[in-house]
């Protein structure tokens, strides 16, 4: 997941830290040894992660675009120059806005705030953006939440004592509390030295930045492996209570099927190393097959991985999770309820791999899959008669898609309680009996009579021809032999 | 777990008063003017209050069942002097056809019948007692959570359409639910099927006909006590009705609306011209989260051009591309249901859908730019509405899997691999499929990997016997949880083949990669072939006394050790290892082998891995990062002790076919 870095460039961060008998250092100079840490750690443990530098004072500038490049992010350090004041707001605005640009709203990112807790005086101040927290219109609201998955990570050159001696902790927690309480604000223990910031650091490298390192296996084939983006405890809302869930790093491969979507995208990649490896042989022979494998992350946790490819001819291994829970994917049913085809009677794949046991087809079809009869609008209605009319004008070819939309017509109206729609109905029918032109097949007009006469039976209630799995069926006349006159 | 949308139980008025006309015609009619001389029209029809209540009521069960097809149920109930109950929280219940059924068979409401003895009172508290039933899936939460079966909540809805006298008829009508609830709790804690209700919303719907004054005042959600919550709408019958519940659906069931906009239709008269129509489609919110998070919603939104009370989100439609093979990433999937479901438009999109194709979505924006948020797709007869993701990923510029660990080995057996996993593929089995062991196919399945891959040698240097045709029939069999004695023949002929090909001398393909000249020898080949052999068999030798008697026929019929004199001559320190090997038995066996056949080629490659060593692994440009860093030393564990295998030239994924099968 990427992260922001906002860095105070204000003037107090050029406040001299008092250390006895060594060099003399800056609060800023501590900002960026712990920065340059951080950045180190990404290097070697996290460098397929995005990261962007922010610094700001009363104005903010971005430094560095989300980059891998974490030797451009270490030479803007290097760099940094001194502004005026602090001005928090805006500069959490201006992350914000650069966040959702670059990624929108769904990737979550962690955004890491570095300042010396002198949070600003007067307007602009932290203080006061606070205060008016609840008086603001649409248009000017305070950035936190943020409107993507985040964490914000306050990192104070500076220690517990000096912060409550003012009211920066109490605004720095409130801004976390703002935040969903999703974050944390560490502080520097003991004087402010080099020692205490790497250790500051490290607490934040060890909560937020662990590499997520996993077994991959498949029966007896593992291999080890490392995921990017680093896959994130889930807290699924099951309608109302949630429970956490985490990956667990042992992957176990289930077995392979023939599916093809995509959910939140993970790669995996491995470390250098000229042994052979389980995760290349599978990578291989997954994109030459065109195949996927089902991958459990834990109890009723499942994802897959596939060959992805880029533009340039790269491929990797792509690791994609799917929604906790046991059936993920509609079309693949319940995941535990998928076994070797070996198992099967018969083998669902084909002799020869043409066939397929999936998608799994839903018991019951969706309404838009099979023709259902919605009469709410006047014109639903009227197309349906007209369905019946301009068949019953071409019996006896159409007898049977005559009967066919007779016979939805009787079952929608005998549901909802339409009766009155089987007289009208029927009368229509009787109608189009005279008005038949005398070329007109001799079986027209005992099928359009017989017709009428079984919708009006239907229309009395009567149980006996107004049962909903009734079908009218056509007359058998003494035409029937040549005319289209067959039971449907 | 389990929110009040868990359970809805609709309860329908089917007292005298609602055969009463809504007092909307509709002209069913329409003479062809052709036709129209000297015929008189037909006068219009018009539904009652009753007909409106069940078509409303069943299309918002349509709209529920087509997006959520399981975990949200409902109950209908049908009241006048008795209850009618129509169907069962049972998920098999859970469809329109069985409803209309049942519909069909409590018929409209009888004018003449006494209106004293009826009332939609009955039907309330039926409700609240059907409330109190659990559900299979609160059923098997409440047996999975065992320890944490307070967890499973009991909550619920109750749509009542009826037509109510006045406000204190309402009053009345609510206050008969909370005293049932009430009543029924107490009943409800002393049994094993029913569950308390612990949260109830009741939404009563007052249905009048058109063209008269409301008796009854619209009131919002209101707390009635900490269990129950009661709102009531006034409705005009008909289409008022109908976008009433539409609206209700879509609150009740976190729906949004998206309107597909510019669809290209050929007109029915003219098929070689073509129009642009709109389709509405629901679907969970869900879908729309990125627009309404980046305030996108505001702009893309334009009202419905039905309701006039709802927002849809418009979309483009875009030509779909035949040869698409442009990768989306994809971070969600919803069901969709089209509003206005037998309508031309709606009707064509779904088909088109239905039959397999696409279509890209695209997204106005306020730059004017293209941007393809969505995509319309249908897995197994469903159609689902993809979220894709329209801003830069984070997965851009993946590094090759030739640049990772392993990625320069290059005789990788491939398509043997691909033929494992074709062999182990997945496919559904009936939920009641456990088998003798009490495993779910899911378990069989692992178990089978397991077996599977005791020996599996993952390059072609590393074996010989995967390399030779004549192994193939017993390497098919012996990974098998059962054999049967024909299979045991069969393996059985497989080594008697060896033992003949032993004795004509036949080469076999034991690997010469690295070394110089013509290889190990004929006979040392064989020995190789068959200690490999006997190590794939004794990995299996467990399983069955059928399996066991494979290795018995292998060990009675290979080359044996070579003689006492020869082996003195090969030197003592081989001697040495061979003793080892053998006193170790079956756990290092498989080990045994591959020094065995390693040190074969050890001499002569060891020129060639040196040199191979010192090459520098090239990283991608954006971490430039020197060769000793420390995370390379994470993965050293893991290799096996003896030198590499083989000589690292291009990727191994060079050469392999392109094939894409994104969506």
């Amino acid at each position: 997941m990427p992260t922001a870095v906002l860095l105070d460039s204000s003037l107090s961060m050029t406040r001299p830290v008092s250390v006895e008998g060594s060099e003399e250092f800056q609060r800023k100079n501590l900002a960026v040894h712990g920065l340059t840490m951080l950045f180190e750690h990404m290097a070697t443990n996290y460098r397929l992660e995005f990261t962007s530098l922010v610094s700001f004072s009363s104005l903010w500038e971005v430094l560095v675009p989300f980059t891998r490049d974490y030797n451009t992010l270490q030479e803007a350090l290097n760099n940094l120059e001194d502004y005026d004041k602090t001005c928090l707001e805006a500069a959490l605005q201006g992350v914000s806005n650069i966040v959702q640009q670059e990624w929108g709203t769904s990737c979550p990112c962690q955004v890491v705030l570095v300042t010396d807790g002198a949070l600003g005086i007067g307007r602009g101040s932290l203080r006061h953006s606070l205060q008016t927290v609840k008086q603001r219109v649409e248009d000017k609201k305070f950035p936190l939440p943020f409107p993507f998955p985040s964490k914000l990570y306050v990192m104070c050159i500076a220690n517990a004592e000096e912060l409550q001696a003012t009211d920066s902790m109490d605004n720095l927690e409130q801004l976390i509390n703002l935040n969903g309480g999703e974050g944390q604000i560490y502080t520097m223990e003991g004087p402010l030295c080099l020692k205490s910031v790497q250790s500051m650091f490290g607490k934040l490298i060890d909560q937020a930045y662990s590499p997520f390192h996993a077994v991959l296996r498949c029966g007896n084939l593992t291999s080890d492996v490392q995921v990017f983006p680093r896959p994130e405890p889930v807290t699924i809302d099951e309608e109302v209570d949630p429970m956490p869930r985490t990956v667990q790093t042992e992957g176990d491969e289930i077995g392979t099927g023939a599916t093809d979507d995509t959910e939140e995208e993970t790669s995996t990649n491995q470390m250098a190393g000229k042994s052979p490896n389980f995760c290349v042989l599978l990578h291989g022979s997954l994109k030459v097959e065109g195949m996927v494998a089902l991958v459990q992350l834990g109890p009723d946790w499942f994802g897959m991985l596939y060959s992805q490819a880029d533009s340039k001819k790269k491929s990797n291994l792509m690791m994609s999770l799917f929604e906790p829970g046991s059936e993920p994917l509609p079309w693949l049913g319940r995941i535990s309820q998928l076994g070797p085809a070996s198992d099967a009677a018969e083998n669902p794949y084909g002799e020869d791999d043409s066939k397929s046991p999936f998608p799994i087809q839903p018991k019951h079809k969706r309404s838009y899959a099979q023709n259902v009869t919605v009469w709410i609008k006047a014109s639903g209605l009227q197309t349906d008669v007209q369905k019946i009319l301009r068949n019953a004008r071409k019996l006896p070819e159409k007898t049977q898609t005559f009967y066919k939309e007779l016979n939805r017509l009787r079952k929608a109206a005998l549901a909802f309680g339409f009766w009155e729609l089987l007289k009208s109905m029927a009368e229509l029918l009787e109608r189009e009996c005279t008005l038949l032109s005398d070329s007109a097949h001799p079986d027209a007009a005992f099928q359009l009579s017989h017709a009428a006469q079984q919708l009006k039976l239907a229309s009395s209630g009567d149980s006996k021809y107004a049962a909903y799995e009734h079908n009218i069926t056509p007359m058998l006349t003494d035409f029937s032999g040549g005319g289209g006159a067959h039971r449907i | 777990m389990f929110s009040v949308s868990h359970k809805t139980a609709f309860v329908v008025d089917h007292c005298p008063y609602m055969a009463e006309s809504c007092r909307q015609l509709i002209e069913c009619d329409m003479l062809t003017k052709s036709r129209s001389q000297g015929v008189i029209p037909l006068a219009p029809v018009s539904k009652s209050l009753w007909t409106c209540a069940i078509e409303c009521s069943m299309e918002y069960c349509r709209i529920l069942f087509d997006v959520y097809p399981t975990w949200k149920l409902v109950n209908y109930i049908v009241s006048d002097s008795e209850v009618h109950i129509l169907n069962s929280w049972k998920q098999e219940d859970q469809n329109t056809h069985e409803l209309m059924a049942a519909l069909a068979a409590v018929g409209p409401p009888n004018p003449r019948q006494d209106p004293e003895c009826c009332s939609v009172l009955h039907g309330l508290v039926a409700a609240v007692e059907s409330l109190c039933k659990i559900t299979e899936y609160q059923h098997e939460s409440r047996t999975t959570l065992m320890d944490t079966a307070d967890r499973v909540a009991n909550r619920g809805r109750i749509i009542c359409l009826t037509n109510a006298k006045s406000d204190t008829h309402v009053r009345m009508l609510e206050d008969c639910v909370l005293e049932t609830i009430q009543e029924q709790n107490k009943r409800a804690a002393g049994s094993d099927r029913l569950m308390p209700i612990q949260q109830c919303e009741l939404v009563l719907v007052h249905i009048y006909p058109q063209g008269e004054e409301t008796l009854v005042s619209d009131r919002q959600k209101k707390e009635l006590s900490s269990m129950l919550s009661s709102e009531v709408h006034s409705v005009r019958a008909g289409r008022y009705l109908a976008s009433k519940l539409n609206v209700l659906v879509q609150q009740h069931f976190d729906l949004a609306s998206t309107t597909i906009t510019n669809i290209p239709m050929k007109e029915e008269q003219h098929a070689n011209t073509s129009a642009n129509y709109d389709v509405e489609l629901l679907h969970h919110r869900d879908a729309h989260m990125e627009f309404i998070k980046s305030g996108d919603l505001h702009m893309a939104g334009s009202t419905s051009r039905d309701s006039g009370l709802k927002e849809t989100v418009t979309l483009k439609w875009c030509t779909p591309r035949t040869n698409s093979v442009e990768l989306h990433y994809c971070t969600g999937a919803y069901r969709i249901s089209p509003v206005d479901v037998n309508s031309r438009p709606s009707s064509c999109l779904t088909n088109f859908l239905l039959n397999g194709r696409s279509v890209l979505l695209e997204q106005p924006r306020k730059s004017g730019s293209k941007v393809i948020s969505h995509m319309l797709s249908s897995h197994g007869g469903e159609i689902f509405l993809h979220v894709l993701n329209s801003t830069r990923s984070t997965l851009e510029d993946p590094p090759s899997i030739s640049e990772g660990c392993g990625g320069r080995v290059t005789d990788y057996r491939i398509t043997d691999f691909g033929e494992f996993m074709r062999e182990n593929r997945l496919t559904p089995f009936p939920d009641s499929m456990i088998d003798a062991a009490g495993r779910t196919p899911v378990e069989r399945a692992k178990s089978q990997l397991e077996r599977y891959t005791r020996y599996w040698p993952m390059i072609i240097s590393q074996t010989t016997i995967f390399n030779m045709q004549a192994v193939v029939p017993l390497a098919n069999l012996i990974v098998k949880d059962t054999l049967t004695d024909e299979d045991v023949l069969t393996c059985q002929k497989t080594v008697y083949n060896l033992v003949d090909m032993e004795r004509k001398s036949d080469p076999l393909p034991i690997s010469t990669v690295g070394s110089r000249g013509k290889g190990p020898k004929r006979d040392e080949q064989y020995r190789i072939m068959w200690n490999e052999l006997e190590t794939l068999v004794k990995a299996h030798v467990g399983t069955s006394e059928r399996h066991q008697r494979v290795l018995e026929c292998i060990s009675a019929c290979r080359s044996k050790p070579p003689e006492e004199e020869e082996r003195k001559k090969r030197g003592r320190k081989r001697e040495d290892k061979e003793d080892k090997t053998e006193k170790n038995g079956k756990d290092t066996e498989e080990k045994g082998w591959t020094t065995d056949s390693e040190r074969l080629k050890g001499v002569m490659e060891r020129e060639k891995d040196e040199q191979s060593e010192c090459e520098i692994i090239k990283d991608s440009p954006d971490s430039p990062e020197p060769l000793n860093k420390k995370p390379r030393l994470a993965t050293e564990e893991q290799q096996p002790p003896e030198k590499s295998k083989g000589l690292a030239l291009p990727s191994a994924s060079e050469g392999v076919v392109e094939r894409n099968h994104h969506i």
